[in-house]
């Protein structure tokens, strides 16, 4: 494990606050999606569907995406299309700086995450309105986000209510939730009103419309997209899906795996500028398609990862992400979705230490709407991580020793007994306390001891028996 | 065309090419997939709607998980009323932005005081929904110079009238109708009050949007629910 990785985790499993942040919202998420299943035993066929569907966009890649251009060319729209996070900045910016823009609201986009949007319009002198509740709240704190649905996640109301007093013109009484909401809706209502450009992402890109589909609950998405004269949106080339129809089975595979609710409470497809007498609505509407390193995924046998509708299911069930949080993955994408993709958008060198850090237990391919295989997608780095010679020297000085092992048989069975014999020297009431190169583990929590012969033995002796 | 796009197009067309097998399929082949992908998805749909269509949707407007309140009256000339009865009953002022649209304009409106523009902080709008979705109790609106999208996110009361004879039972059948029909601006489906869990999960209303949705349902549907219906209005 790098030191820095290291320091990340120890200092989020040293903070009691956080536990109980995470648990409270990733447990209520937990049960909310349970309930929604339940109540739809259409779902594993639905999920199937939703695999297939953004499988055969993946497979047709170029075909969806010179449909999308040519319908929202034919809508009004300005399709740019940006190799690298980069080079979608400097797209952002200039429609920004043509624009005029002093102020610019923005409402909640994990890939303006990803490709640093944030930094590239503080570089540029540009103020930036984080609109969503939670971005608001982690914009005022200075902090990343901590999880793709709930960013705000790790800071508990107390928290909230003293980045309200101190930043809030009138923030009033900061008693309950409701009066932290009331004061947040005061202070943005002023400040959609006021901007010259807003900016969101999109969870779909639908090809027969060149129409873009964002989803919120909050309301934000349109009140940053309606009242300013530019909407600017950024989205990942994999995005598309081929109808609007083929937008709605998504949908309610993304919502209920999201909060465990139908459908969120504000859907809405935005096509183009304003219509000619339209009393709303923007004057200009730009669409940024991003590769980002997708087409790389493509090539790098990761197609299977592009099928992400970053509902967020695999973080609230993943048994890391819930000692940990989000902070200590050091990365945009937390969790099982995270491990997989920020070694194909960085490198693998970089962020060796996120698929290690997995039990492989299986429960956020189980979740996933779309049935990403993330375990193994998960192995695959590690795989890959262990040809490039990526692990440490101990670990792998210890492999191939017991590579060397399990290959000669008798040998094998010999170590293996000698261990469990030296194990029963250390346990007591059978548990083992303490044990030379166990520390790792009893230092947290005793071992159990040995409970008879080995495997290989048992097996052994019950086919002598047979 | 840039030099982004082409780079994208052909590392997408480079790789594809590698990993296919054979020759790369013609929009006739992706178009038939495609429509068979979209066959695929009645049966997955939940399949739990029962009864007429108005009363499906009612009963879920008024779910906890959707959390609006609801009338139903015989004709939209009931609607001043229906409207005056919810401002009294909450002691609001019988003032309203009124969203633009010739129906509404029609009627009569009595004590009750109407604009047509909207105030960033206006307290009550009414406005009348193009349909509404039986599935999700969702109700549809499509921006146009008589239904301005902010109507929609600017009031803290929101007032929605809409017919019963414009509910569609499942989401795709309002898709499919639409399609090929010349998308407006915004396509709005509003599902609930506004809302956010972002402070420790907690559910509080009126985060940016509305904090309050009351519809007004016109009329009766003469139209059930079919399981796995295809049917539209």
């Amino acid at each position: 494990m790098s030191a820095a990785f290291d320091a990340r985790v120890r200092a989020a499993l040293g903070n009691p606050l956080l536990k109980v942040a995470i648990d409270r919202t990733t447990g209520t998420a937990r049960t909310k999606r349970a309930a929604a299943m339940a109540a739809w035993p259409e779902f594993a066929e639905a999920r199937l569907l939703g695999r297939d569907i953004k499988d055969h966009v993946v497979a047709h890649l170029d075909h969806y995406l010179v449909e999308f251009e040519r319908n929202a060319v034919a809508s009004g729209a300005k399709v740019h299309w940006a190799r690298t996070g980069q080079e979608a900045c400097e797209i952002v910016i200039k429609i920004c700086e043509d624009a005029g823009a002093r102020s610019v609201t923005r409402a909640k986009s994990m890939l303006g995450e990803e490709i640093g949007l944030p930094h590239a319009m503080a570089d540029a002198g540009i103020e930036r309105v984080e609109t969503d509740l939670a971005e608001h709240i982690i914009q005022l704190a200075g902090d990343p986000p901590s999880h793709i649905v709930w960013p705000a996640l790790h800071k508990t109301r107390e928290q909230v209510a003293e980045l309200f007093r101190a930043h809030h013109s009138d923030p009033g009484a900061m008693e309950t939730v409701e009066q932290m909401v009331a004061s947040a809706r005061r202070v943005l209502r002023e400040k959609f009103m006021a901007a010259d450009v807003g900016i969101s992402g999109a969870n779909f890109l639908v090809a027969d419309t060149g129409s873009i589909c964002t989803v919120t609950n909050e309301g934000n998405a349109e009140l940053t997209t309606t009242p300013p004269r530019v909407h600017i949106v950024t989205a990942g080339i994999e995005k598309l899906v081929p109808s609007t129809s083929h937008a709605m089975a998504l949908l309610r595979l993304l919502v209920r795996s999201a909060t465990g609710a139908e459908l969120t409470q504000y859907t809405t497809f935005h096509c183009g500028p304003k219509h000619a007498g339209d009393r709303d609505g923007p004057a200009e509407f730009h669409i940024v398609l991003v590769d980002a390193g997708r087409t790389k995924m493509l090539d790098d046998g990761l197609a299977e990862m592009l099928r992400c509708l970053r509902c967020g299911a695999c973080l609230n069930h993943c048994v890391v992400y819930r000692q940990i949080g989000g902070h200590a993955y050091g990365a945009t994408y937390p969790g099982p979705l995270g491990s997989v993709l920020t070694p194909a958008l960085t490198n693998l060198a970089d962020s060796v230490d996120l698929p290690r850090a997995c039990t492989l237990n299986g429960q956020c391919e189980e979740v996933c709407p779309v049935a990403i295989p993330l375990p193994t997608l998960l192995r695959g780095w590690r795989d890959r991580s262990w040809r490039e010679g990526l692990e440490p020297a101990p670990l792998r000085a210890g492999m191939r020793m017991w590579r060397f092992m399990v290959q000669r048989p008798a040998l094998n069975r010999m170590g293996t007994d000698m261990a469990l014999l030296a194990m029963r020297l250390f346990a007591k009431g059978g548990w083992i306390r303490s044990m030379p190169l166990a520390g790792g583990w009893t230092a947290h929590r005793d071992f159990p001891a040995p409970q008879g012969p080995s495997f290989l033995t048992q097996v052994r002796n019950r086919e002598k028996r047979s | 065309m840039s030099d982004a796009r082409s780079a994208i197009l052909a590392a997408i067309a480079t790789t594809q090419a590698r990993r296919q097998v054979g020759p790369r399929a013609d929009a006739a082949t992706i178009a038939a997939e495609a429509a068979a992908l979209r066959g695929r998805a009645d049966a997955t749909r939940p399949d739990r709607l029962g009864g007429p269509l108005d009363a499906v949707l009612m009963r879920r407007l008024v779910s906890p998980a959707i959390g609006a309140t609801t009338e139903q009256v015989r004709a939209l000339d009931d609607l001043p009323g229906a409207v005056g009865r919810y401002l009294a009953a909450r002691g609001l002022a019988r003032r309203v932005a009124l969203q633009p649209h010739a129906d509404l304009r029609a009627l009569r409106w009595g004590d009750i005081e109407t604009h047509d523009d909207i105030a960033v902080d206006e307290p009550v709008a009414v406005g009348l929904a193009l349909g509404a979705i039986a599935e999700t109790a969702s109700l549809v609106f499509h921006s146009s110079p008589d239904a301005p999208t902010l109507f929609g996110f600017l009031p803290m009361h929101h007032i929605v009238a809409v017919r019963a004879d414009s509910i569609w039972p499942w989401l795709e059948d309002y898709s499919d109708r639409i399609a090929g029909a010349g998308q407006p601006r915004n396509v709005n489906l509003i599902t609930g009050p506004s809302g956010t869990t972002d402070i420790e999960g907690a559910l509080v209303r009126g985060a940016h949007g509305p904090g309050w949705l009351h519809v007004v349902l016109i009329g009766t549907s003469s139209q059930d629910t079919a399981p796995h219906s295809t049917t539209s209005p």
